[in-house]
């Protein structure tokens, strides 16, 4: 009887390590398959600006028609709330967080933590400054949009003006990418002064702001360089309210449909198409393929960007190129 | 004597019954095995920093050596001008297929060519050659973009930490040419010969007037 009672107990003691090591499995071994939930999180910078709601949308829509349960959550480009994101999606058991970050530093330990959890990360559009956290980061290649923006932006100013620089969100890297390739063409010109260089933060309503002050000190400038299309927006209703709409050139970047419009009506120079839905779609598909086993994704995938003026506006549409 | 008992060599000793020698030894085997607790170093993610991208990348020299010993010398297989410009004026879409390089997604392309040409114009910043009965222009202004980075198919943006790296190669690259390459150009005049590699954009179509291509010459040479 005795031994019979000592048994059990060595066979309990070993199904309770072997339903231990069980559960702990996916944490120990990244290279497994994820028996977990079907959820898949979207998480976004901000979706006060109509580009990321498509990108936010479009990254959502792709993972339902995948087959998975998808929920954005918004940022509102503030660190912490997308810190505060990413706890509860650890939290809830996630299995993919699709993923537009705040900062390209400081988003860095959320995609580790996510990563630690058992929970891989896919980033859309902004890069974040490290190649061993994220599984694949699908980009816009802004800094070569910015290089033919900038030699249109000769072409159509000349060789000799005045300009102001809107800059975006000076802990992204896109702002910096995109300013370094205007800069990299316009440089090259020494008659072309920028007279003013301020951020607005991405936003229509700050670059109006900005841009009102700047024409304050500044009511002479030639053109403005906005580091997006919300904010060349903004520009364009400053401009407009100062009565300097049709003398000075807006420049935007990311080919939102109002400004696509408004290259065709001639109230923006030009834009840079990105292709939001592209990246969307495309980091959505990497999460479905990681899910069912993939663990080979190049770390970083430009996707090339496309200008977008009076000439080659007719190709241009619901961002992207028209079918 | 009274006293306790002492125990003597013929008494039996207190002996663990084998059962629970197995259990013990279960136990202790199952702790090795699956150990109940791990230690995790808490400094563990901050070490991990050193993949991020903060390690300095020098892109002059990176560019120098990619320009010497693998650029120049894929020069000889490049492809030749002339096949180039009969496919482009065929079918530009086919001709990108066949002949061009594309980086990442989206729909830039470039072509990497090597061709000889005798100068039909000297323009401000190009020089417009004729090859075959078909005009392509060398740049010989200032060089921007990414035609030399992206045209040869040699180089991908996972070869560097990161796309702000990428980015300073192309215009690394572009300062290379400027510097090496174009000072060849200087003294081209219409009538002469000239024999160049370089990278140009692929069109989506065809030009309605103009050159065909418009090259980044990464070797060129002048013959009277």
């Amino acid at each position: 009887m005795k031994l019979i009672r000592l048994l059990a107990v060595a066979s309990l003691l070993v199904l309770s390590f072997a339903s231990c090591k069980q559960s702990s499995a996916p944490a120990d071994d990244a290279a497994a398959p994820k028996a977990s939930s079907n959820k898949v999180a979207v998480v976004v910078s901000t979706l006060n600006n109509p580009w990321f709601v498509v990108l936010a949308e479009t990254a959502r829509d792709r993972a339902k028609e995948l087959g998975y349960d998808a929920v954005i959550f918004d940022s509102q480009n503030d660190p912490a709330m997308e810190a505060q994101h990413f706890d509860n999606l650890i939290a809830s058991g996630y299995s993919a967080v699709l993923f537009n970050c705040t900062d390209a530093k400081g988003s860095i330990a959320n995609v580790r933590r996510a990563k630690t959890a058992d929970i891989p990360v896919f980033c859309m559009d902004r890069e974040i400054e490290a190649n061993d956290a994220a599984v694949s980061q699908i980009l816009s290649d802004n800094y070569s949009g910015c290089v033919a923006l900038g030699q249109y932006f000769v072409e159509q100013v000349g060789e000799e003006g005045k300009y102001v620089e809107l800059l975006g969100i000076v802990a992204d890297t896109n702002t910096w990418n995109r300013s370094k390739g205007f800069h990299s063409v316009v440089d090259r010109y020494p008659g072309l002064k920028m007279v003013a260089q301020q951020s607005a933060d991405f936003d229509r309503t700050r670059a109006l702001e900005v841009l009102e002050a700047i024409l304050q000190a500044h009511p002479d400038i030639d053109a403005v360089f906005c580091g997006n299309d919300a904010m060349a927006m903004g520009a364009y209703q400053a401009l407009l309210a100062a009565g300097k709409a049709d003398k000075v050139k807006v420049f935007g970047f990311d080919g939102a449909d109002d400004v696509v419009k408004a290259v065709a009506e001639g109230k923006i120079a030009a834009t840079v198409m990105q292709f939001p839905k592209t990246m969307a779609r495309t980091a959505a598909e990497n999460a479905d393929k990681y899910i069912k086993g993939q663990r080979e994704f190049p770390q970083r995938t430009p996707v090339a960007v496309e200008l977008v003026n009076s000439e080659t506006v007719h190709k241009f549409g619901d961002y992207g190129r028209k079918n | 004597m009274a006293g306790n008992p002492t125990p003597s060599a013929d008494q039996p000793r207190a002996r663990l019954p084998w059962p629970w020698i197995v259990v013990g030894v279960i136990v202790v085997g199952l702790f090795v095995v699956y150990p109940p607790l791990k230690i995790a170093n808490k400094s563990a993610p901050a070490a991990s920093g050193s993949a991020t991208n903060t390690a300095a990348f020098d892109a002059v020299a990176f560019a120098g050596r990619f320009w010497s010993e693998e650029l120049l010398p894929a020069t000889s297989t490049a492809t030749d001008a002339g096949t180039l410009l009969v496919a482009l004026r065929a079918d530009p879409a086919a001709s990108a297929k066949t002949h061009a390089h594309r980086v990442g997604l989206g729909s830039a392309a470039y072509y990497f060519a090597r061709g000889t040409g005798r100068i039909t114009a000297v323009e401000r910043s190009r020089l417009l050659v004729e090859i075959g009965g078909e005009t392509v222009a060398i740049r010989t202004g200032p060089v921007f973009g990414n035609a030399v980075r992206d045209g040869t198919g040699l180089l991908d943006v996972n070869q560097v930490p990161g796309l702000a790296e990428f980015n300073a190669l192309s215009a690394e690259f572009n300062r290379l040419v400027e510097a090496r390459v174009q000072p060849a150009l200087k003294d081209a005049a219409v009538g002469a010969t000239v024999t160049f590699a370089g990278c140009a954009e692929a069109p989506e179509s065809l030009p309605a007037s103009g050159p065909l291509l418009t090259f980044i010459p990464v070797q060129a040479e002048l013959q009277p």
